[in-house]
């Protein structure tokens, strides 16, 4: 039943139309044939009954009253205008003999096909309908025509039969209607809804917005699947620039890695390299500069072991298992010795946090302290971290020129700088928070909040 | 005549040993240093040098943009590249822009000084290193035909099969084997390496493959 609703629902229109358009087309052929038999029996009566007086009568009646109109005296009197139909005699020969009133209309519908002794209905010019009957009387000498209009002997009947007719007729053409539209407006745009759905890509295809023909609740349907499907767009999208921004990220950072030891060990390697074949030659040659190459040669082995401990530690950074304090101001020095600037921090005693938490400050740290030193162009960075009810918050203020703090995250990201959404994202994974306060020439505050767990 | 040189390299470490080694060769004087392209730009224009070795890695413009401006601007100077990378696609790189010279920062004294004074009496130095990455010291090649040094000469230019195949008149698949026979004649795996090969064997000059 719900599988077929529709069929179903259609079915439940037009099987009563049909019903009532068969049983009232069974109706009306009936009181059709009803009505004819009572019209036949009427002229047939009153036919015999005129011809039976005929035969009663002596036919002096012709000699004495030739053309006669009035018969009157053979009792005839109850042909008048208050009893429907007409009556007329006809001789063998074709003469008329009698006629009651009005019964010049039996000429206007006369035929020679109509038969003798039966009944039988015939149709003016104007589509009004007769029954009529020719009695033969006195051996066949006479003939009696009788006839009767329809609409004068069963004028209400007829009507109503009409009236019915053109009522099943209406509601038949209304249930045809009903289905029209339903066709239209209902199952159509269904199927084509459910047709594009079934073939849809979730996350790269959408139904069309809107369809102008369907009813207003399919249109709020494909509104919805509209909008879900435009929802489920955004959201590989999304991810689909979050994984290309991630591998960009992996992409540079090993170019920055393999930089650095070109630029750095690679290059200091090589003078060793160098200075410990100077070494050889001019040893060779009894030369004074010998040991100068040697000194040189060991300076550029320190530097080479030293340039490596950075890189190792800044990829990562091993005192963090030192405790939050502690690694904060290894990182305040290094950064401080690195850039040339002041950078100092200060963490409020006592706190202390797991080593990812420990992790998360020391990259947005390094990350604000670089920002304030490259774009701000800041000669002294502080940084301090302090309870507040049951959040940690660290604020870095650096003195340099400013910037205005509410541009657009995704933008800057796009182009490229991922610094501040960065920082925003590591917080974000520990429930975090960053807030920016800074104007030009103001300098800038970092403010980031988290929520205080204890260390185990 | 002493030989005159400009050294170019960014990392004050390598500059200083480079320097030394040249030092020790009495027949090269060094005449500038530069830690950026552009400094060594305006010492070359100034000192003139003979030679011109130059980091390819530099700040600024790096030595194969330096050894283009010397390229175009019609100057004297030949150029020998310094490197740490050993890629051949370098080779070819710094080839291309009129560098006659290849040598890594790793090379001996005798290396560096043989290296500048080929250069700088019209020869090609390939550092052994790349060299050897490019096949065996001793191999003799066999001949290559005349057809197949078309072939190498328009590769070299940088254009796909089907472009040569198209300048020659032939098909793509001919020149494919063309360049098969090549490889097999050469000993190379690829065409920068039949390349380089080609150039090291003296199959072709520096010349017809700068062209």
């Amino acid at each position: 039943m719900k599988r077929h609703l529709l069929l179903v629902l259609s079915l439940a229109i037009l099987m009563p139309t049909m019903t009532v358009l068969i049983v009232a087309g069974i109706g009306i052929s009936h009181q059709e044939w009803a009505m004819e038999r009572v019209a036949r029996s009427y002229v047939e009566d009153l036919a015999q009954n005129m011809a039976y007086k005929l035969d009663q009568e002596p036919p002096i009646w012709r000699r004495m009253f030739p053309y006669s109109m009035n018969l009157h005296g053979w009792g005839m009197s109850f042909l008048t205008s208050s009893v429907p139909g007409w009556v007329a005699i006809v001789s063998a020969d074709g003469q008329l003999i009698y006629a009651s009133a009005g019964a010049e209309t039996l000429a206007s519908i006369w035929n020679p096909g109509i038969p003798i002794g039966k009944a039988v209905e015939i149709k003016d010019s104007r589509g009004a309908k007769y029954t009529i009957a020719v009695i033969p009387s006195s051996q066949n000498q006479y003939f009696v025509v009788a006839a009767v209009e329809w609409e004068q002997l069963l004028g209400p009947m007829v009507k109503l039969s009409h009236l019915w007719l053109i009522l099943i007729a209406i509601m038949v053409f209304a249930s045809i209607l009903a289905l029209v539209p339903l066709f239209r407006w209902v199952i159509v745009p269904l199927k084509s809804l459910v047709d594009e759905i079934r073939y849809m890509q979730w996350g790269k295809d959408k139904p069309a917005k809107d369809d102008p023909i369907a009813v207003s609740e399919i249109r709020r349907l494909r509104k919805v699947l509209y909008d879900l499907s435009r929802a489920a767009i955004e959201r590989d999208q999304l991810r689909d620039s979050y994984v290309s921004d991630i591998v960009n990220v992996q992409e540079q950072e090993k170019a920055r890695i393999a930089r650095d030891i070109h630029d750095g060990p690679l290059q200091v390697v090589t003078a060793f390299i160098q200075q410990v074949r100077l070494f050889r030659l001019s040893s060779s040659r009894g030369l004074a500069k010998s040991a100068e190459h040697l000194d040189m040669a060991e300076e550029a082995a320190n530097t080479t072991v030293r340039e490596l401990r950075e890189l190792c530690d800044d990829l990562s950074p091993p005192w963090l298992e030192l405790g939050l304090a502690n690694a904060l101001t290894e990182a305040s020095e290094r950064l401080s010795r690195h850039l040339g600037i002041k950078v100092t921090v200060d963490v409020q005693e006592g706190i202390d946090l797991p080593e990812e938490y420990i992790l998360t400050m020391f990259r947005v740290f390094q990350e604000g302290v670089n920002n304030s030193f490259r774009h701000g162009k800041a000669d002294w960075v502080s940084g301090k971290v302090s309870l507040e009810k049951d959040q940690v918050v660290f604020e870095i203020k650096d003195n340099g020129k400013g910037f205005e703090p509410d541009m657009d995250l995704q933008k800057l990201r796009l182009e490229g700088h991922r610094g501040l959404s960065n920082m925003k994202e590591r917080l974000g994974l520990l429930n975090g928070s960053l807030e920016i306060e800074s104007s030009y020439g103001e300098g800038t505050l970092l403010v980031c909040k988290m929520p205080y767990v204890i260390s185990q | 005549m002493e030989v005159k040189v400009l050294l170019a390299d960014d990392h004050p470490l390598t500059r200083a040993g480079l320097k030394a080694y040249i030092e020790t060769e009495e027949s090269i004087k060094l005449v500038g240093e530069a830690s950026d392209g552009d400094t060594a730009w305006n010492i070359i224009k100034k000192e003139n040098p003979d030679v011109a070795l130059l980091d390819i890695r530099m700040p600024g413009k790096d030595g194969v943009a330096v050894a283009r401006m010397i390229k175009d601007a019609g100057l004297p100077v030949r150029v020998i590249m310094l490197t740490s990378y050993a890629a051949q696609q370098y080779v070819m790189a710094s080839l291309r822009a009129g560098a006659r010279g290849f040598i890594l920062k790793t090379a001996t004294p005798e290396e560096l000084s043989r290296a500048i004074l080929t250069v700088s009496r019209g020869g090609l130095y390939l550092d052994p290193e790349v060299a050897q990455a490019v096949g065996e010291k001793e191999f003799v090649p066999e001949d290559i035909s005349a057809r197949e040094r078309e072939v190498l000469l328009l590769a070299a230019q940088g254009l796909s099969s089907k472009e040569v195949a198209k300048k020659l008149f032939i098909s793509e698949r001919t020149v494919q084997t063309h360049l098969a026979s090549i490889y097999d004649k050469l000993g190379a795996r690829n065409k920068t390496e039949a390349l380089l090969l080609a150039l090291k064997y003296g199959v072709v000059t520096l010349e017809e493959l700068i062209e």
